[in-house]
């Protein structure tokens, strides 16, 4: 049944007013959120999005009462369900809130007990809250977890946390959250943490849910993509503001505050590359609570700033399409007109032209892992060696000067086939050569100058840095080690990179703590760049940034790539940073590469029935986009026994194409099919049936 | 179409030591007339609507200014509202049809039931929520030709009625019969036919052997 008009009988919800959060410190306070205004009603899900350090979470902790000792809220008002929240006491609001707010985090591993089975877990919700008996709560239990979409739902509740897969998890804590039915649901990044296939499942499951309960949702991401999916209203949060609230479709189509356009101009579409489009980060960053402008908090930051944005601060105020903005001048600004500012122009890319000088050449590579059995027989080691097979066969080559993307869900073996590569593991037998030399040992059969020559950047900057050296140290350390630069001029050389990296010298002294995340991130790529490698592999280098500083990294890497010819093999899970990024992509699947080829081939016609899944699953901001919907059943196999023949068989969508069901999947290996331009398909399927294929993503643009 | 349907679901609801000027209060800024009372995990406890308000005068008659500010300040939902302990309020379970709800309210005269799934507060069917339903039945909220057909009350009619309208490729989007008043033995038939005009409507089902046009509306 279809709601009449927008406005839903009994109020909102969730009804948040003028909010203001304040922190105390030391000497006074600081307001982490100022004036945040937005209302919720039954059924609708609101998302919102913004930089982190933006006070997203905080609107969450406040609305919980979960702020900790020092943060309170110092105006405004917070009503749920028409009733006043501000000013209660803990027992009042437990009371009040009750069973009625569930909340579902980020991580799922955190929110459940892993010492106690999953069913006690859930079963605990029902009969503290509603005092049923076991057996009955049990049986609600069970019919919740069918409404998830979990597998053998009845054997689940005898499991442990650690016995399921994340976006198990993830399933779980979403039915431990409806089994009261509430009236809101606030989830904070809810999967962030999961693979894009998992995740895609995810957020068809609440947009689902949130149709058939009728659940207010408060849904906050970072990623503009997962947002357009589930939500129909966006409120953009920058500096502790809301500075634009609009219906989604409005948000992307026609967005109005400068903020919301530069979020957008930040983030790759699907099927753009590097060549025909570009990347414009966000100059600056979002500043502290302590220190933000007066006047217009984002106008340090924006193209568009006058005079009267320094001295006024302006209101949140409803434009004529019923758009809420927070910018005085929001009517005037033409976001088509917009040039780049010179100080976030991107780099010119330079096409290095087609080499066929080969840096990297690997064949048949194998990676196995031997795992310990725990029977007796394979304690006293007469048990029969298992593996498991974490790279199968993987050849591919690199061009000098060129990119090499690699996609796949967890667990694939990416970051094994890079983690070989670079020597950190033997591999097991297979070919590798790089510039001629083999390199199929760790990293103890490598000659000093071979290691010089290949370097890493790993994904979290935080936990690859050693917190007591200085950014200095860190990036000599490799100069001096290998003996690349004359020790006197070290320091020059450092400064230069810093330069490179937009840092200045003034970093030269300080410490990781007092960088934040996009710049820690830099020094990474500076410290792997210092002993001047020919080959650079970057294992999800983007994936903990926001989409600001994610840009801009991404512009840094292709301009050193451009500075220094440099050869990078590139790992995300973002299909679209990949496109963007990479001349050529390889999609691995359990330890095997499924498709390579260049980057525009991949992401056309002809598809992999599993490329073409994984690009059924990439959220895409863009709510106008008709996108097909193939969703794989089932988590994937255990790489210790992998299916037969094709290792992708047990979840094909697309095998019954073939005769009998695809019985020649199961039982023989497939061909590589490759076409003249080097794009080879690992399938059984021919050639000419996976170009009959609708595509996967249709846009007014293009198709995908 | 079931209760679960068309109730509002999530209804504010109060616990029973709440006082009265609260949720008297709730009652005003929400623009609500009936209140769930519900204790622990949301099992009903009784229900508050605005006739509860009025105190009786004799009470309030022999109590002085003073004595009724201490009348008001402990008078709590408990005391004012219908419980459910002693039988009164009707309640109706999610997965009952909205006809019997209704026939539920008409007959007792009441505005609102409070819908449970095993005594738990799912929603609230008011008498709006009902009304909405009737629109939606016959299809308001989208433009088109409103007709009303009468037939007798014999086999085959609404088939003829049907037959006639896909033969013209049109189709129906609400629909609603009821006994023709004071004609036993004929049934008046209303239908919804979106994208369209009223004369096209009347050419075709002028046409159907026994039945006549009504009422013929275009909104």
């Amino acid at each position: 049944m279809t709601r009449t008009n927008g406005k839903v009988p009994g109020g909102p919800v969730l009804s948040v007013e003028d909010l203001a959060v304040a922190y105390k410190i030391r000497g006074g306070e600081i307001e982490a959120v100022q004036d945040v205004t937005f209302d919720i009603q039954r059924g609708e899900a609101h998302g919102i999005v913004g930089e982190s350090g933006c006070g997203k979470s905080t609107v969450t902790w406040a609305i919980l009462n979960f702020l900790g000792a020092n943060g309170y809220v110092k105006r405004g008002s917070i009503k749920f369900l028409g009733q006043e929240l501000v000013g209660r006491s803990g027992e009042e609001l437990r009371r009040l809130r009750g069973d009625q707010i569930a909340m579902v985090y980020q991580d799922p591993m955190q929110a459940l007990n892993p010492s106690m089975r999953l069913g006690d877990q859930m079963k605990e919700v029902l009969t503290v809250h509603r005092g049923l008996s076991d057996k009955e709560a049990e049986k609600r239990c069970i019919s919740m977890l069918e409404r998830v979409y979990m597998p053998d739902a009845a054997n689940v509740m005898h499991r442990f946390p650690h016995q399921i897969s994340g976006g198990q998890q993830q399933r779980v804590v979403i039915a431990m959250a409806l089994l009261n039915n509430p009236a809101l649901l606030i989830m904070d990044e809810p999967t962030t943490a999961l693979d894009v296939t998992v995740e895609a499942a995810v957020l068809d499951l609440i947009a689902e849910l949130r149709r058939d309960f009728d659940t207010g949702i408060l849904f906050i991401s970072h990623n503009l993509g997962v947002v357009a999916r589930v939500c129909n209203k966006v409120g953009v949060m920058y500096a502790g503001e809301m500075v634009e609230v609009a219906l989604t479709e409005d948000i992307y189509k026609d967005p109005q505050h400068p903020y919301t356009q530069g979020l957008i101009r930040c983030v790759p579409k699907l099927g753009s590359d590097k060549a025909s489009s570009t990347l414009y980060p966000i100059r600056g960053r979002v500043p502290p609570p302590n220190n933000r402008p007066p006047g217009c908090v984002y106008g340090p930051r924006c193209d568009y700033v006058r005079d009267h944005c320094r001295e006024a601060r302006p209101e949140l105020r409803t434009l004529p399409n019923s758009v809420q903005v927070r910018c005085h001048y929001a009517e005037e600004i033409d976001p088509s007109q917009w040039q780049p500012s010179e100080d976030i122009l991107p780099p010119k890319i330079r096409q290095n032209g087609d080499q066929e000088e080969y840096i990297i050449q690997v064949k048949d590579l194998k990676k196995y892992y031997e795992v310990q059995g725990s029977s007796l027989k394979d304690v006293i080691g007469m048990g029969e060696p298992r593996y498991v097979k974490a790279v199968e066969n993987a050849s591919f080559n690199v061009p000098k000067g060129k990119t090499l993307g690699i996609v796949g869900e967890s667990g694939c073996g990416k970051s094994t086939l890079i983690k070989t590569i670079i020597g950190l593991e033997d591999s097991t037998s297979g070919e590798a050569q790089f510039l001629g030399l083999d390199i199929t040992g760790d990293l103890t059969t490598r000659t000093e100058q071979l290691i010089q020559e290949l370097q890493m950047v790993f994904q979290n900057p935080d936990s690859t840095m050693n917190p007591s050296y200085t950014v200095g140290q860190q990036i000599a350390r490799p100069m001096l080690r290998f003996g690349t630069v004359p020790k006197n001029q070290v320091r020059e050389e450092v400064v230069k990179l810093l330069n490179l990296m937009r840092l200045g010298a003034n970093y030269f002294d300080r410490l990781p703590r007092q960088l934040s995340g996009g710049e820690k991130q830099r020094v990474g790529i500076a410290r792997a760049l210092a002993s001047r490698p020919d080959l650079v592999l970057c294992d999800e280098p983007v994936s903990a940034l926001d989409v600001s500083v994610q840009a801009a990294v991404l512009n840094l890497l292709l301009e050193v790539q451009a500075e220094y010819g440099t050869t990078m093999i590139f790992i995300a899970h973002d299909l679209s940073v990949v496109r963007f990024f990479s001349d050529y992509v390889a999609v691995m699947y359990l330890g095997q590469i499924m498709e390579i080829g260049p980057a525009d081939a991949i992401y056309a016609l002809p598809y992999h029935p599993y490329t073409e899944a994984l690009l059924s699953a990439v959220p895409i901001p863009d709510p106008s986009a008709k996108q097909k919907r193939i969703r794989l059943e089932g988590s994937v196999p255990s790489a210790i026994s992998p299916p037969s023949g094709c290792r992708f068989n047990t979840r094909c969508p697309r095998r019954h194409l073939l005769p009998d069901g695809g019985k020649i999947c199961e039982t023989e290996t497939p061909p590589w099919q490759e076409d003249e331009r080097g794009h080879r398909i690992f399938c059984h399927i021919p050639r000419e049936t996976l170009l009959t294929f609708e595509p996967v993503i249709q846009t007014k643009e293009r198709a995908v | 179409m079931l209760v679960k349907d068309v109730m509002t679901r999530h209804p504010i609801m109060v616990p029973p030591e709440m006082s009265a000027a609260e949720a008297e209060h709730i009652m005003t800024e929400n623009l609500i007339r009936h209140l769930p009372v519900v204790g622990d995990g949301k099992k009903l406890v009784g229900l508050v609507t605005r006739q509860r308000f009025a105190l009786k005068p004799d009470t309030m008659a022999s109590l002085n200014v003073w004595e009724i500010t201490r009348y008001l300040s402990n008078l709590t939902v408990q005391k004012i509202m219908l419980s459910a302990k002693a039988g009164e309020v009707y309640s109706i379970d999610s997965n009952r049809t909205v006809e019997q709800a209704a026939r539920v309210m008409t007959e007792h005269k009441i505005g609102c039931l409070p819908v449970l799934d095993d005594d738990v507060v799912v929603g609230i069917l008011s008498e709006i929520d009902l009304l909405r339903s009737l629109q939606e039945m016959l299809g308001l909220p989208t433009r088109g030709v409103r007709v009303t057909m009468r037939m007798p009350n014999k086999k085959g009619q609404f088939a003829a009625l049907t037959t006639a309208l896909s033969q013209h490729n049109l189709g129906i989007m609400g629909i609603g019969s009821f006994p023709t008043p004071r004609q036993p033995g004929f049934y008046d038939m209303v239908l919804k036919i979106p994208e369209v005009s009223m004369e096209q409507v009347r050419e075709i089902l002028s046409q159907v052997p026994e039945q006549e046009i009504v009422d013929i509306h275009e909104e």
